[in-house]
C-alpha cells in the first residue's frame, strides 16, 4: 500500500488549495486503479472463454453442437471414436445437487449455530475448525474417499463397487461445507443487532427471530455462500475422479445414488494428460471444457438474476443505501414470503440430514413427514418449534465436527509415524517412498505467497471499487457476474489456460510464476466477495461521519471502512490460502515437477508442490501409504500454522473493534 | 557447456528454464508419462548421487503431455508408454525416440476372488460385457466390476488393441487416471477385474494367469521378456533432435547395465 504512505507523507506545509487540488487527482487516479481491478475478472474470464473455444471449436464443426451435447456415448478412442457427452452433463448436474442437498442445510444450520447458539468458548474453537476443513487439500479427500468411504459403501450398501453418485456427491458436500458456513456465518453476524434485540422486545422467541428476522436478513450474503459452495462442487476435478467410479453412463433409474457416474470435470482430469495435443480427442475435450464453463455460467446467472431481484425488493426506488433499508424491508411484504418459506428450509435440512445419515429412502420420507408436519404447523407450539429447530441446527454442527474428526484422525493416525526432522529436512528418495518432502514444502509456499501477493491487491481493489465507488448499474452487474463466472470456473480449466496461455504463448515455461498467476486468477474471485461483504457490514453512517468531517473518499476508505472491515477480509483470504495451498489441477500443467535436487532459484523455474507430491504417491506410487499419509499430514500442519496466524490477527481486530 | 534448448531463438534460454546451466549446474526437465515416472525418478536420483553438478527435474501428466512438451520446447526429454500418433509426428518433426524399457499388462482381480486364469477370449468378453458374473468363468457367484483407464491411457490404448482387438469396452467400465487408481479399486473391491502396467503389480491384487494355447503363462518380468506372455509394449523417452549434454549422458546412463539393473528394480522389463 504505497499509497497509504504517499499519504501519510502530505504534510501540513503544502498550502490548502493545491492540496485540494492534489488531492482531487490522487482521488480520481485511485479510483482508476480500483476500477482495473475491478475489471480485470471480467477480462480474466472472457480471455479463458475465448481461448476454450478456440480449441473446442473443431470439435462443434466436425460432431455438430448438437450431437456433441445430446449425444449417448463418450468413447474418443473407440472404434468408430463417439464424442457424446449427454451422461456426463447428467453426471455432473446430479453430482453437484447431490452435494448441494447435503451441504445446503448442514452449512446453514452450522453457520446458525455459530453465529447464535454456540457460548463464546465453543464458537472460538468450532469456527477456525471448520475453516481448517477448507484447509483440506482436495486430492487428500479423494484420497479418503477411494479409501475409507467407497468401501464403507460398498459394505453398507451391498453393492458391487462403492465408486458412486453417492460418494462424489458425500465428498462434495463436505468440500463445499467450510465456504458456505464460513460466508454465511459472517452474513448472520452482520445482521444489526438492533434488528435481534427488537423482534425479542416484541415478544418473539430467539427461533422466531432466527427464522424471521435474522436469516431474511443475512439472505443475500447465504445466498452468496451458496453460489460460492457450489462453484467450489462443480469445479472440483481430483476428489471426484477418485470416487465416482468415471463411467460414462446415466444412472438407472436416474435417482440410483448407488450408480457409478462421471462427471465433465473427471473427464477432463482423467483425459486431459494423456491425449495427443491437436487430435479430435484433444479438441473434444476442450468441448468438454466449454460445456462445463457454459453451465456453471448459466447456474452463476440464474443465482445472480436471484440475488437481484432480492435486492430490488429491498430497495425503494432511488435508495442506494443497503444497510438504512433494514427497517424499509421489516415493512415490506417481501418478508411474508421469506416467512412461508423458512419452515421448507428446515425441511430440507432435516432431509439432508437424513440423505447423509441413512441414505435416499429415509431422506424421501423425512421430506413427506416434515412436509405435513409444516403444512399443520400452526397447532405447534412456539416453544416445541424452537426445541425441535434447535436440535437440528445443534446436529448439523455435529455431523460437521464428526466428519472433520473422522478425517482428521484418519490422517493423523497414520501419519504421524512417518514424521521426523529428516522428513521435513530432506529431498524425496526412491520416488517419495523414503526421504523427505523439503524441497515440496518450500514449493507450496512460494506458490502460495506469489498467489496471495498478486490476488489480494487485485481483489481487494476491486471489492473496494464495488462497494464503495459505483451504484448498483450496469457495470458493477458486469463485474460482479464475471467474478461470480470466475468463481465457478473449474480448477482443472484455470490449469489448461495457464499451460496454454503462461506457459506456451507466453513462453514462461512451466515455472513457478506460472503456477502463482494461475493460483491468483483462482483465488481472486473468493477475495472479492468475501471482502465486499465485508465492507458491506461497516454502516454507512459510519463512511457519511467521516465524510461530513471532511475527509476525502479515500481517506474514508482506508482509515474508516477497511480497518473495521479487516476481519472479514482475512477471513477470505484464509479461505484463498487455503485452496491455493491444497490445489493440484491448476498447478499440475503450469508449475510443478514431481523432484527436483534444488531449490528454485528464480521465478522462470519449476517447483516441487505438496498436493502434487501428494497425488502423485497417491496415484503413481505403490507402497508409499505411510509417506503419503504423513505428506497429507504435514500439508494440513501447514496449513494449520498458517491458519492460526490469521486467526490470530482476526481475533486482535475483533477484540478493539467497536461501533 | 550449452544444452540443446539453449541453442535455440534467445526467448527459449526464458521459456526453457530447464536445459541452462547457472552457477556450474546443468539442469534438465523429464516429464510425460505416468508409467515411465518410475525408471526416471529412480535413474535421476542415482545418476545425481554420482554428478554433484546435476539437476534432473522428473515430472508426470500422461504421455500427451510428454510428447507436447517435447514438441513445444518446455522440457528436455518427453516420456511416453504408446508410440508417437501420426499427428505428433506430423506437427513436431525431428523427435527422436529412445526405448528405455519394456512393460507387461497384468490383468489382476481381487485376491479374495478364486478365479487364477482366464483365456485373452474369455477376457474381452468379460471387458464388453457378455461374461458378467463370476461363476460363468468357474468363481464365486458375484458381479463383476471392470475396471480400466481413462481413453486417453496409453496403457488402455495397448489394452483395447492387443485384448478387445480394437473393439470398445462396455460403458460401464469404471475409468481410473493411473495404475495406481486402478491398483487401490481392485484391491479394495471383491468382484474387480482391472489391468495394470506390470511394474505396479504387488500383492495387494492378484494378477491372473493367461491361458495361450492351454498353456498358463503367469505375468513376470521373465514371462514377458521371453515373448511367452503376449500382452507387452516399449517405453519410450524423446529428444528433440538427438540427445545431447547432460540429456545424453542421463539417456546413456538409463542404457548403461546399471540403468537397465534400476529398470528391473522397478519391476519393469529391461533391454535385450
Amino acid at each position: 500500500m504505497e499509497v497509504n504512505a504517499a499519504e501519510g507523507a502530505k504534510g501540513s506545509d503544502i498550502p490548502a488549495g493545491k492540496t485540494r487540488g492534489m488531492l482531487r487527482v490522487k482521488e480520481s487516479i485511485l479510483k482508476s486503479i480500483w476500477f482495473l481491478c475491478a475489471i480485470f475478472a471480467v477480462v480474466t474470464i472472457f480471455f479463458i472463454l475465448v481461448f476454450l473455444f478456440w480449441d473446442g471449436y473443431p470439435i462443434f464443426a466436425q460432431v455438430g453442437v448438437w450431437n456433441f451435447i445430446t449425444g449417448m456415448t463418450w468413447n474418443p478412442t473407440g472404434n468408430p471414436p463417439m464424442y457424446g457427452i449427454f451422461p456426463l452433463i447428467v453426471g455432473t448436474v446430479l453430482v453437484t445437487i447431490g452435494a448441494m442437498v447435503i451441504s445446503i442445510p448442514l452449512g446453514i444450520g452450522s453457520a446458525l449455530y455459530i453465529s447464535e447458539l454456540a457460548p463464546a468458548g465453543v464458537k472460538a474453537v468450532v469456527k477456525p475448525a471448520i475453516e481448517l476443513l477448507a484447509g483440506i487439500p482436495s486430492v487428500v479427500f479423494g484420497f479418503f474417499g477411494l479409501v475409507v468411504l467407497t468401501s464403507w459403501i460398498q459394505v453398507t450398501f451391498d453393492v458391487p463397487t462403492g465408486q458412486t453418485w453417492l460418494a462424489g456427491s458425500i465428498l462434495l458436500g463436505i468440500m463445499a461445507l467450510p465456504t458456505i458456513i464460513s460466508v454465511s456465518e459472517d452474513a448472520i453476524s452482520s445482521v444489526p443487532r438492533e434488528f435481534k434485540e427488537g423482534s425479542l422486545a416484541v415478544g418473539a422467541n430467539h427461533w422466531q427471530t432466527i427464522s424471521r428476522v435474522i436469516v431474511p436478513g443475512a439472505l443475500s450474503g447465504i445466498t452468496a455462500a451458496i453460489i460460492l459452495g457450489m462453484g467450489r462442487a462443480l469445479g472440483e476435478t481430483m476428489a471426484v475422479l477418485m470416487v465416482t467410479g468415471n463411467a460414462a453412463i446415466i444412472p438407472s433409474p436416474i435417482w440410483n445414488v448407488l450408480s457409478p457416474i462421471r462427471t465433465l470435470t473427471g473427464t477432463l482430469g482423467i483425459e486431459m494428460g494423456e491425449v495427443a495435443i491437436g487430435s479430435t480427442h484433444f479438441h473434444a475435450l476442450f468441448g468438454v471444457a466449454v460445456v462445463l464453463l457454459v453451465i456453471t455460467l448459466g447456474v452463476n446467472l440464474m443465482a445472480t438474476a436471484i440475488l437481484g431481484r432480492i435486492r430490488e425488493r429491498q430497495m425503494p426506488t432511488g435508495e442506494k443505501k443497503k444497510n438504512l433499508l433494514f427497517c424499509a424491508i421489516a415493512r415490506s411484504g417481501w418478508m411474508g414470503g421469506v416467512r412461508n418459506a423458512t419452515p421448507w428450509i428446515g425441511a430440507v435440512l432435516l432431509t439432508g440430514l437424513m440423505f447423509l445419515l441413512s441414505g435416499a429412502g429415509a431422506a424421501v420420507l423425512t421430506l413427506g413427514m416434515t412436509g405435513g408436519v409444516i403444512t399443520t404447523r400452526r397447532r405447534i407450539p412456539p416453544r416445541l418449534v424452537q426445541k425441535i429447530a434447535f436440535a437440528l441446527i445443534a446436529l448439523s454442527i455435529v455431523v460437521v465436527l464428526v466428519v472433520l474428526g473422522i478425517i482428521l484422525w484418519d490422517i493423523v493416525s497414520k501419519g504421524i509415524g512417518y514424521i521426523s526432522w529428516d522428513f521435513l529436512t530432506q529431498s524425496p528418495r526412491d520416488l517419495g517412498r523414503a526421504g523427505g518432502i523439503f524441497p515440496a514444502l518450500v514449493g507450496t509456499l512460494y506458490l502460495v505467497i506469489g498467489a496471495i501477493a498478486i490476488a489480494l491487491p487485485l481483489g481487494l481493489g476491486a471489492a473496494v471499487y464495488l462497494t464503495e465507488y459505483t451504484r448498483e448499474g450496469k457495470i458493477t452487474r458486469m463485474i460482479r457476474t464475471g467474478a461470480d463466472l470466475l468463481n465457478g470456473t473449474p480448477s482443472i480449466v484455470f490449469g489448461l489456460f495457464g499451460f496454454a496461455f503462461l506457459v506456451l504463448y507466453l513462453n514462461f515455461g512451466v515455472s513457478l510464476i506460472a503456477g502463482q498467476i494461475t493460483l491468483a486468477l483462482m483465488v481472486l474471485p473468493t477475495i472479492i466477495r468475501t471482502t465486499e461483504e465485508a465492507l458491506k457490514t461497516v454502516p454507512c453512517s459510519v463512511r457519511e461521519g467521516s465524510l461530513a468531517l471532511g475527509a476525502t473518499k479515500w481517506q474514508t476508505i482506508s482509515r474508516v471502512v477497511i480497518p473495521p472491515a479487516m476481519p472479514g477480509i482475512i477471513t477470505g483470504t484464509i479461505l484463498s490460502i487455503g485452496r491455493a495451498a491444497g490445489e493440484t489441477a491448476p498447478i499440475l500443467f503450469t508449475a510443478v515437477v514431481f523432484s527436483q535436487r534444488f531449490l528454485p532459484t528464480s521465478l522462470f523455474e519449476p517447483v516441487m508442490a505438496l498436493p502434487y507430491h501428494l497425488y502423485i504417491l497417491a496415484t503413481n506410487v505403490p507402497g508409499a501409504q505411510g509417506y503419503q499419509y504423513a505428506t497429507a499430514l504435514v500439508l494440513l500442519m501447514l496449513v494449520i500454522a498458517i491458519y492460526s496466524v490469521a486467526i490470530v490477527i482476526r481475533y486482535h481486530y475483533q477484540k478493539t473493534l467497536h461501533w | 557447456m550449452c544444452l540443446c534448448g539453449c541453442t535455440q531463438a534467445p526467448a527459449d534460454v526464458h521459456g526453457n528454464p530447464a536445459s541452462t546451466t547457472t552457477g556450474g549446474i546443468r539442469s534438465i526437465t523429464v516429464t510425460g508419462s505416468t508409467t515411465v515416472l518410475p525408471i526416471a525418478q529412480s535413474a535421476a536420483e542415482t545418476y545425481m548421487d554420482d554428478h554433484a553438478d546435476a539437476d534432473i527435474k522428473v515430472s508426470g501428466g500422461g504421455s500427451g503431455v510428454g510428447v507436447q512438451a517435447i514438441g513445444e520446447g518446455t522440457a528436455d526429454i518427453g516420456m511416453s508408454s504408446r508410440e508417437l500418433t501420426t499427428d505428433e509426428t506430423s506437427e513436431y518433426p525431428g523427435l527422436v525416440v529412445t526405448t528405455v524399457a519394456g512393460d507387461g499388462i497384468a490383468v489382476v482381480v481381487n485376491p479374495a476372488n478364486t478365479v487364477n486364469s482366464l483365456t485373452l477370449a474369455q477376457i474381452k468378453d468379460i471387458y464388453q460385457a457378455r461374461i458378467t458374473n463370476w461363476k460363468e468363468v468357474g468363481g464365486p457367484d458375484k458381479v463383476i466390476v471392470l475396471i480400466g483407464r481413462d481413453s486417453a491411457s496409453g496403457t488402455r490404448s495397448f489394452f483395447t488393441e492387443m485384448v478387445l482387438e480394437k473393439e470398445n469396452a462396455a460403458p460401464t467400465m469404471l475409468e481410473q487416471n493411473s495404475n495406481g487408481g486402478v491398483l487401490q479399486s481392485v484391491a479394495q473391491t471383491p468382484g474387480a477385474i482391472g489391468y495394470i502396467s506390470i511394474g505396479y503389480l504387488d500383492n495387494t491384487v492378484k494378477g491372473l494367469d493367461l491361458l495361450v494355447d492351454g498353456n498358463q503363462i503367469t505375468p513376470t518380468v521373465a514371462n514377458v521378456k521371453s515373448g511367452q506372455y503376449p500382452v507387452s509394449r516399449p517405453l519410450l523417452m524423446i529428444t528433440r533432435g538427438a540427445p545431447q549434454g547432460l540429456s545424453k549422458s542421463y539417456l546413456d546412463f538409463i542404457l548403461s547395465p546399471d540403468g537397465q539393473k534400476i529398470v528391473a528394480d522397478q519391476g519393469y522389463i529391461t533391454l535385450n
